[in-house]
């Protein structure tokens, strides 16, 4: 089982995303905001960070560029189910760009999110699933039906 | 879908509801029984900070709006339309998504009403949520 980092500013959805990962025998850090997950992984190595994107003063872009400048190679996933100054397919897809390893969009199911953890957490499935999502993320994205 | 019964809200008819609204389940009980058997025990402290948040949310975003306070009141709205997305509440969740976007727009002439239809469909929302616990 995993040391999880879940960062959303909504406590809520936090609560419900918690639950599902300690339910799955995880175990689980939290963190309401950008700024404060950096602290929390300065003190704590973890071995996934799953962070909303929008979220007030540092966003889950800003988090991404910040935390894989200082530890390259951290295993991100991205979630959101959207706001108005962005659609939720294209920030997902930005946030593919920026480093996230793969996403979780909201409203969620359990079962979506514990395999999505699942493959994040094994390397070799990940890649695979990451690079088979680019390219229908591209495709879909490029063709203006995305 | 298993759904509880249409509630007694009056949307007005002024405001940029979805069409279907009034044909949309207040709240979706599949998602519900979905998340029970997902989160077993954990389930009912879920559920609990749910309805706090159902009736709370609303009041923030009203004294967002008492506030004069366009970006309080999307982001407040945003975090509930999302909440009420996550567990089946699908009119409410229409309801927070409307306000989001006059908010949004820096528009918050009739936010009041919309805000006031958030409140009771929060109460409501939290009478079934609890009928749904406690039922056998």
């Amino acid at each position: 089982m995993a040391h999880i980092l879940v960062v959303d500013d909504d406590d809520l959805s936090r609560l419900y995303l918690v639950a599902i990962l300690r339910n799955a025998g995880h175990t689980v850090q939290e963190a309401e905001s950008g700024q404060k997950c950096l602290e929390q992984i300065d003190l704590n190595a973890v071995d996934l960070t799953i962070t909303d994107i929008f979220m007030p003063v540092m966003d889950g872009f800003e988090l991404l560029a910040t935390l894989l400048k200082a530890r390259p190679g951290s295993k991100v996933i991205a979630m959101s189910g959207g706001g108005l100054t962005m659609r939720k397919k294209l920030a997902l897809h930005v946030a593919k760009k920026f480093g996230a390893i793969d996403l979780i969009s909201k409203p969620f199911q359990s079962s979506g999110v514990l395999d999505t953890v699942t493959q994040a957490l094994c390397p070799a499935k990940s890649f695979i699933a990451c690079q088979n999502w680019l390219c229908r993320q591209d495709a879909l994205f490029f063709s203006g039906t995305g | 879908m298993n759904t509880f019964a249409k509630n007694d809200l009056h949307p007005d008819r002024d405001m940029e509801l979805s069409q279907d609204a009034d044909n949309e389940p207040f709240l979706v009980l599949d998602k519900l029984a979905e998340m029970k058997q997902e989160l077993g025990p954990s389930f009912l402290n879920v559920i609990q900070h749910f309805q706090s948040g159902i009736l709370l949310r609303p009041e923030k975003i009203n004294q967002a709006i008492q506030a004069n306070d366009p970006e309080r009141v999307e982001r407040e709205s945003h975090s509930l339309k999302s909440v009420c997305r996550q567990i089946g509440l699908v009119q409410m969740g229409h309801l927070a998504a409307n306000l989001e976007s006059l908010a949004h727009a820096g528009e918050l002439r009739g936010a009041g009403l919309l805000v006031g239809q958030l409140i009771q469909a929060g109460q409501l929302a939290h009478s079934q949520l609890t009928e749904y616990c406690t039922s056998p």
